[in-house]
């Protein structure tokens, strides 16, 4: 007899419990709690009212979001490069995967050099889930982009570094000596940065 | 009625346990015996200990060039994060500086085409500058020319001396020759400058001391060269 004492997920740990559980659901199912788990990380990073436990949910790092979202940036920034030589497509897509990857790596290393206590993952996660804002900007400009002026198009540009860069300098910042903050979180700035241009220019 | 499962005891989160342990699988970094001490994270923190305030006083220092402060700045607490993150905006200021000066020269501005190839070029140059080039001086004169400059030091003290240029690529995004000429000519004095009135007591030694101002100077003034025909040339449409 089976006396397992199974109860609904009352939060993601929890729902991550069950997940080794269950070996013979159906492929969709799997695949729509994935997505669910990404959407409720990525709620709980972007918006600062979710956060009441001070990030103790990102001990759940995963990298399956920022790899959605990186790629997706890099194929949204490609496809809308410069088509006239086909090396500026794949010029764009390489600079943006790598940037990303290599960015986040070094932001975090950056952090642990500073003396901060932080699981590597953990903050590549959270650099990661932060580059959304991006995405939307990169898309808005993609569509529209062409049919605006400059400046016009310097509006959603800032929001969304702002947003970016908000919501990981509140983590990184937590994580190192009060008289380090400022050297901790410049190169996340820097990081959005670089991004939030490409998504301009492109 | 209570629920018992097979095994009454309960885990640490307070459920019950079943037959079937949970792995879990954590990535805890391991120790490792220092076989390469250089490879190690402990190794590189010495050089992040650092204050917000030593950043900005060191930066200051390299721009009031022609004072002989930063030993004193620095002291023993040579940091690798200053030529890291400095050099790191720089290759951002000529990426997007290099195009935009470009883009403001150009005619027909809808069909502008960026060029990635200034994002290769630009890491290639500016980490060959701020850690390539300082490494094998910094070998040379403490090895070589017995100093007692470690090589860490020099490294530092080039990567400050690189921060003068933020202020100046920036300002060379100004479409106009003679005054990118201007700014990057007053960059190379001040970053020459700054690397020789440092380097001067280990300089006054003897003569062979004495020579390592000539690879300093050339290769600041290959770098500038290197900015001005690469990234900001200007390409002026010839009326006939």
């Amino acid at each position: 007899m089976d006396y397992t004492n199974q109860k609904q997920p009352q939060n993601y740990s929890q729902m991550e419990d069950l997940k080794t559980l269950d070996l013979e659901e159906s492929v969709s199912e799997t695949i729509m709690r994935d997505l669910r788990m990404i959407a409720y990380k990525l709620k709980y990073v972007l918006i600062p009212k979710e956060q009441e436990d001070n990030g103790k949910e990102l001990r759940n790092w995963d990298l399956w979001g920022p790899l959605i979202f990186c790629l997706a940036l890099a194929m949204t920034l490609s496809f809308k490069a410069d088509s006239t030589t086909s090396s500026s497509k794949s010029d764009v897509f390489a600079i943006i995967f790598v940037l990303i990857w290599v960015g986040a790596f070094v932001v975090t290393l950056n952090a642990q050099l500073l003396g901060g206590k932080v699981s590597f993952f953990q903050s590549v996660c959270l650099l990661g889930y932060c580059v959304f804002p991006i995405n939307i900007e990169a898309l808005i400009i993609a569509f529209i982009g062409s049919y605006l002026p400059f400046v016009v198009k310097l509006i959603p540009v800032i929001i969304c570094f702002a947003w970016s860069a908000y919501s990981s300098v509140g983590f990184m910042a937590s994580l190192v000596p009060p008289h380090k903050k400022k050297l901790a979180v410049y190169p996340v700035f820097l990081f959005y940065l670089f991004l939030s241009w490409f998504s301009l220019i492109v | 009625m209570q629920n018992f499962g097979s095994n009454n005891d309960l885990d640490e989160k307070g459920h019950v346990m079943t037959d079937q342990p949970k792995i879990k699988v954590k990535f805890e970094p391991k120790p490792k015996p220092s076989k390469c001490p250089i490879c190690t994270i402990e190794f590189y923190q010495q050089f992040f200990n650092i204050e917000q305030r030593d950043v900005y006083m060191r930066v200051r220092c390299s721009i009031l060039s022609w004072k002989p402060e930063f030993h004193e700045c620095v002291g023993k607490n040579s940091d690798l994060w200053g030529p890291l993150w400095i050099s790191t905006t720089i290759i951002f200021i000529l990426f997007a500086g290099g195009n935009l000066s470009r883009f403001l020269l150009e005619e027909d501005k809808r069909h502008f085409k960026y060029e990635y190839n200034y994002m290769y070029v630009a890491v290639f140059l500016v980490y060959a500058m701020a850690f390539i080039i300082p490494i094998i001086l910094g070998v040379i004169i403490k090895y070589i020319l017995k100093s007692e400059l470690g090589v860490f030091d020099i490294v530092c003290m080039y990567g400050y001396s690189l921060s003068v240029y933020i202020f100046v690529l920036i300002l060379c995004i100004i479409p106009y020759n003679e005054a990118q000429w201007f700014f990057l000519m007053c960059g190379l004095a001040n970053s020459t400058i700054f690397l020789l009135v440092n380097l001067r007591d280990f300089m006054k030694k003897n003569k062979q001391t004495l020579l390592i101002a000539v690879p300093i100077i050339t290769f600041n003034v290959a770098l500038i060269l290197c900015f001005k025909f690469y990234f900001f040339r200007l390409i002026y449409a010839v009326d006939d």
